[in-house]
């Protein structure tokens, strides 16, 4: 199926018209993506491989040569984390996601992940866009464009950044490739004077009041009428006019959506809202349950920035202990209080929290105290619409080093994920240079035993 | 008995005349009387089948073809090319001018064209089109006071020598190449020369290049015409698009990671080159032969071997021609003794035993840690920081004493040898006058960690299904098979005859691909759509042509009449009566051609995102006309591991912010908010055409954004002394005196909320922001 591809379609579509129609019935409405830039550990968090603690300290050998993006294979190096088992599943995780691993039982954690590349950028875009090259539309750009809106407000994607600072690639990583601009993702950077860029006038312009803005807007619908009367025919001229309906709605409802005033004490607590360590992960995951309750349909949250130091991402090649430690003490909590919190208000039956990383990292060692990267196996996990709970899709080796029962490539998972909205990833097309693209290229396959 | 006749046959040549003469004899007593197939346009395929084989199924009247009459049969059929349009000769036809040919179209739809745009609509529509910019009011009053006749065509003269010209349609060019000044991806960091290629391409559209020229120039201008600068930067085309740094620096030699980086690297190349100047998608045959159109998977892994020999790096070259020509000779010399060089080096980096590995493993852990920890923060860890640096240099200094027992003293003796070589050429290099520098395409360069100069070209192979590890057979350079030109590098050319060969392929009078798609491109950005909606594709997964023959003739011309001068295309085109059609809707004929495919109307065309932007400046008074140089960083700029672009703090009056919108520095991995919401288009993708969207994030940008209300107050302040300052600001936003209602009605706007909100509400105006 070839959506929207008329030109006049895409202009109106996205100001006029609601929720276009998916291709199934849907098991789910909409999703919240959490990316963890930089590479977050498999056999550090989900992937429990009891051979690392017998071998640990000892020259890791798996049998054949191994490849690393920096360095030469140190010694198998054990998690400096504890692990447990969880739920009526009995999912090992360890310490790191203690709170998260009390949703086991929501959770499908597929173990067999691998990527295309082991260098970030590439490899980032691919967990993104399907693509280890730039120029092409997000998963949520995609699901955009095949779905259409819920809400007449806010924006049908939206990301929300690290605070300390963009990951590898930049926005690109959210953008609409060659989709139409209006699929690309609207950023916002809560707790920032403007969150939203350009949402309202920008500041220090004395000419600006409030009456000027309001008499002005309509003294502009005025001039486009005037305009479009004498100018049949142009639905572009009509879509203009209703943008300017359709801005003063989000920037009416934009500033409600982060007011995290009215939440109550134990919300709050939940996500962990007054705790320092916890605070911005917390607002951000409530943040994005506002938007998701109003209407919007893919939100993204990235923790991590870029690669740099002092070390500000998952990509510990140095000292795991620390970074890893950190970066998941920071998330942990609030990530499983929305799940509790969309549980409770019974928006996970049709709300997938989708967890990704762009690979994974190694079993041994680098250096003393880190670990250099691993695209051979890692794990991505699903939990809420449409996802069967407590199951652990495909497996790494005794190692945690390569996906060797059921390996998949994020085309799998993103074909998952959009038959779950009710989209069938081999007919969500959009032709470009020639070729009727896809979000899942030439490949994917909906993974049956994740769907509950 | 075939076969071996097929053998001779090979040999031989068939003549349409021949070829025809058979047809008529052997098929036509049957054939021309039925719908079976048709004679005045075979199938070649076809008809060698059905004559072919042990027991031909044809003729059915009459005794089997002769030997010789099969051979000619198979010849032709051997020699055909693919049916699909795009790959037949050029036709010419009896038309011979752009509304001839669009008028029959209509007629035979029953269609009437329509009438001729006022004056004023005329002269906005041309200014934009042709400089980007709306015109002033002096510019209109003079265009609608010049009685003579030929005022239109002076008109367009006017527009099309000046230098505004050059910038406009240079921004079309770098949308189709998908120009930036950033790598993309991780660590994206600036390019800081790749403008000298920006001011290329203005300066040749502005010269009036011929086009084959212009092209040859961007492939292979170092090879083709070494002497000249010029030339030599015109190759920042083929380095116009993403880079990995992280791949080609950081990644050691020999691992997937860098054969695939390598390799996607020319695909990036491969399918610029293809589809700017051919409109064909070879990069389709990367993993499998092309699906839909006659491009085998050998044909694109032998593109891609004509850029085997090169990477994108600065590329020294020198305004005094005596210099660059010294410059180059030295060069020359150094690549030479490089490639001398660089296998004992090799030998050093690469020595290895297992004290080595241990040693090294101990090294790199030092340094994670020291990087780690940063600036020391506590006596402990500044005590820590010594100890690992203590470590490191120890494990260093062992690592080389352990190198120089491994590796033969005569590997160092030769390599000091050359070194020594090296000295005087190096010395001869440091004491010319220090050179300019262009991002370009690249076969020699100083290495920057593990990103080190071909030397060679490197091997390509045919890989199934794209796949670095599955390489089959080598690929030789060369072009598309199917359009059977000369391609003269042969076996084992050099790096610069292989690029040289394929402009010469490219630009080859007879490669019909290149000739339709530039006057398709051209057509394109005049009327909003072109001859072929799908301009970078004339394979059957792209659109017909919907004038053909309109097409081939304007392709003809462009070739043969005009010799490839973009100008001549240019005033052809705007002076005909088709493009001066009035952009009105007409129902009836809306009826029949509702998207105006058959332009029995002009399009009217929503004004792209430098010229919004130009148009705000030159309506304040602001626009700096200065071209050319360095690009104007309209971010704050923080260089770091990925750099970080912030353009929310970027203040609208700083220096260099009132340059033309080419003139901006063009972040991949971070676009500019306010340009990205008008649709500009992401540098990481070749862009034939951009689209158009219009959302609400866009009407924010337009009314919100720190530069429109900026521009609005500096516009505010222009028009405030004239005596009529709302009709001033309407001419100088839409090219008009207001009607007496609305100067009353914006008076009492004006009279409430001052001038500067007024300009806001024109910028945002439906009549500012598109063009009849």
């Amino acid at each position: 199926m070839r959506r929207r591809d008329l030109f006049f379609g895409t202009a109106l579509a996205h100001t006029l018209s609601l929720d276009a129609a998916p291709h199934h019935p849907p098991r789910a409405k909409r999703v919240i993506q959490f990316f963890m830039s930089g590479a977050a550990s498999q056999c550090d968090t989900f992937d429990y491989k009891p051979k690392l603690i017998q071998m640990a300290g000892r020259n890791w050998d798996p049998g054949e040569k191994v490849e690393l993006f920096q360095s030469n294979p140190g010694v198998v190096m054990p998690s400096p984390w504890a692990w447990k088992q969880y739920g009526q599943c009995g999912k090992w995780v360890s310490d790191l996601f203690r709170h998260t691993a009390g949703h086991a039982d929501e959770i499908a954690f597929i173990a067999s992940m691998q990527s295309k590349s082991n260098i970030h950028g590439p490899a980032t875009f691919m967990q993104n866009t399907g693509f280890i090259l730039p120029g092409f539309p997000s998963a949520g750009a995609w699901v955009s464009y095949g779905l259409g809106r819920l809400s007449e407000n806010l924006p049908e994607y939206v990301v929300l950044p690290d605070p300390r600072g963009m990951p590898p690639n930049g926005p690109a990583n959210w953008g609409s490739g060659f989709l139409p601009a209006a699929h690309q993702a609207t950023a916002i950077r809560a707790g920032t004077p403007a969150p939203i860029h350009d949402l309202h006038a920008a500041t220090g312009y004395a000419h600006v009041t409030p009456a000027s803005e309001k008499a002005g807007l309509g003294l502009l619908a005025e001039m486009n009428r005037a305009h479009l009367d004498s100018r049949a025919g142009d639905s572009r001229l009509e879509a203009r006019i209703a943008s300017y309906e359709m801005a003063a709605r989000l920037q009416f409802s934009a500033p409600e959506v982060l007011e995290l005033g009215g939440e109550s004490k134990a919300t709050r607590a939940l996500y962990g809202v007054d705790d320092e360590i916890t605070r911005d992960m917390g607002q951000r995951c409530l943040v994005g349950r506002r938007l998701l309750e109003r209407g919007v349909r893919f939100v993204q949250i990235w923790s991590g920035a870029d690669n740099g130091f002092p070390r500000r991402n998952w990509d510990s090649h140095e000292n795991l202990a620390k970074d890893h430690g950190e970066l998941a003490t920071a998330i942990d909590k609030p990530i499983a209080g929305l799940i509790a919190d969309l549980k409770a208000r019974g928006l996970l039956d049709d709300t997938i929290v989708f967890w990704t990383t762009e690979f994974g990292r190694m079993p041994c060692s680098q250096g003393s105290k880190g670990r250099d990267h691993n695209p051979f196996g890692f794990t991505s996990w699903l939990a809420g619409g449409g996802i069967r709970g407590g199951v652990t899709y495909g497996a790494t080796d005794e190692w945690s080093y390569k996906a060797i029962d059921k390996p998949v490539y994020c085309y799998d998972v993103h074909a998952t994920l959009l038959h779950l909205l009710g989209l069938d990833h081999t007919r969500l097309t959009y032709r470009h240079n020639g070729i009727d693209r896809r979000l899942t290229d030439v490949h994917g396959a909906v993974l049956p035993e994740i769907i509950g | 008995m075939r076969l071996l006749l097929a053998l001779f046959a090979a040999a031989t040549w068939a003549s349409e005349a021949e070829v025809q003469a058979i047809l008529r004899s052997r098929c036509a007593s049957c054939h021309a009387s039925t719908n079976h197939f048709a004679l005045d346009d075979p199938d070649p395929a076809k008809i060698l089948a059905a004559v072919s084989g042990p027991k031909p199924r044809m003729p059915k009247a009459g005794p089997p073809l002769t030997n010789g009459e099969w051979a000619v049969i198979e010849a032709w059929a051997r020699d055909a090319r693919p049916k699909w349009w795009s790959f037949q000769p050029l036709r010419t036809s009896a038309g011979h001018g752009i509304d001839e040919f669009v008028r029959g179209t209509l007629q035979a739809k029953g269609i009437a064209p329509s009438k001729e745009a006022d004056r004023r609509t005329l002269v906005r529509r041309l200014t934009f089109d042709l400089h980007g910019l709306p015109p002033t009011p002096a510019q209109i009053r003079a265009f609608l006071d010049d009685p003579a006749p030929g005022a239109y065509e002076r008109l367009v003269d006017r527009l099309l020598a000046a230098p505004q010209y050059g910038e406009r349609w240079a921004r079309h060019w770098l949308d189709v190449i998908h120009y930036g000044e950033s790598h993309g991806y991780d660590k994206d960091k600036p390019r800081l020369n790749a403008w000298p290629y920006r001011d290329y391409v203005i300066q040749s559209l502005n010269h009036d290049k011929p086009y084959a020229l212009f092209v040859k120039e961007q492939i292979a201008g170092d090879v083709l015409y070494p002497e000249s600068a010029e030339a030599k930067i015109a190759t920042g085309f083929l380095a116009a698009g993403p880079w990995d740094f992280v791949g080609h620096q950081e990644l050691k030699e020999g691992t997937f990671d860098k054969d695939n980086t390598r390799t996607l690297d020319r695909d990036d190349v491969v399918a610029q080159v293809m589809s700017t100047f051919t409109s064909v998608t070879a990069h389709c045959a990367r993993c499998h032969d092309h699906k839909f159109d006659p491009i085998p998977q050998k044909d694109y892994y032998n593109l891609q071997a004509v850029f085997a020999g090169i990477d994108r790096a600065d590329q020294p070259f020198d305004d005094d021609p005596a210099v660059y020509s010294r410059r180059r000779a030295l060069l020359a010399r150094k690549r030479e003794v490089q490639r001398r060089l660089q296998p004992l080096l090799d030998q050093v980096e690469r020595a290895s035993n297992p004290e080595i590995v241990a040693l090294d493993i101990s090294i790199q852990d030092a340094s994670l840690l020291i990087t780690h920890m940063g600036t020391p923060k506590t006596p402990a860890e500044a005590e820590e920081k010594a100890r690992l640096e203590a470590r490191r240099i120890a494990d260093r200094k062992r690592r080389e004493e352990i190198v120089n027992t491994l590796i033969g003293a005569e590997v160092f003796a030769g390599t000091d040898r050359i070194k020594a070589e090296m000295a005087p050429i190096d010395a001869a290099l440091a004491a010319l006058p220090a050179p300019r520098l262009v991002y370009a395409g690249a076969n020699f360069f100083q290495r920057a960690g593990n990103f080190r100069p071909p030397l060679e070209p490197r091997p390509v192979h045919v890989l199934a299904r794209g796949n670095v590890r599955a390489a089959g057979e080598p690929a030789q350079a060369g072009a598309l098979s199917v359009l059977r030109l000369p391609f003269s590098a042969s076996d084992g050319a050099s790096e610069g005859a292989r690029r040289g060969s394929l402009a010469e392929w490219i630009t080859h009078r007879e490669n019909v691909l290149t000739w339709r798609s530039v006057v398709n491109r051209v057509w394109q950005y005049h009327f909003g759509t072109g001859l072929v909606e799908s301009s970078n594709d004339f394979g059957r997964m792209g659109a017909k042509p919907s004038h053909p023959e309109l097409l081939d003739w304007l392709a003809l011309w462009f070739r043969d009449e005009a010799r490839g001068s973009l100008k001549q295309l240019h005033r052809l085109i705007v002076t005909s009566a088709t493009y001066r059609q009035s952009s009105a809707h007409r129902e009836e004929a809306a009826k029949i051609d509702a998207d105006n495919k058959l332009l029995w109307r002009m399009n009217r065309m929503r004004v792209d995102a430098e010229a919004v932007r130009d148009a705000m400046l030159l309506a304040a008074g602001k626009l700096d006309p200065a071209m050319g140089g360095p690009s104007v960083r309209m971010f704050l700029f923080k260089d770091d591991h990925s750099p970080v672009y912030d353009y929310a703090g970027f203040a609208p009056d700083s220096p260099g912010a009132y340059r033309r919108s080419i003139y901006r520095f063009i972040v991949r991995s971070v676009p500019d908010p306010f340009m990205d919401r008008l649709d500009c288009p992401d540098p990481s993708i070749l862009t034939p055409k951009r689209s158009t969207t219009i959302t609400a994030i866009q009407a924010l940008a337009l009314w919100n954004n720190a530069f429109v209300l900026r521009m609005a107050e500096h516009f505010a302040e222009r028009v405030q002394g004239a005596p009529q300052p709302i009709e001033l600001a309407y001419w100088h936003a839409l090219g008009r005196p207001p009607s007496p209602g609305e100067a009353n009605r914006h008076a009492a706007y004006v009279r409430e909320h001052g001038l500067a909100n007024f300009a806001r509400v024109l910028f945002n105006a439906n009549e500012f922001l598109f063009v009849d």
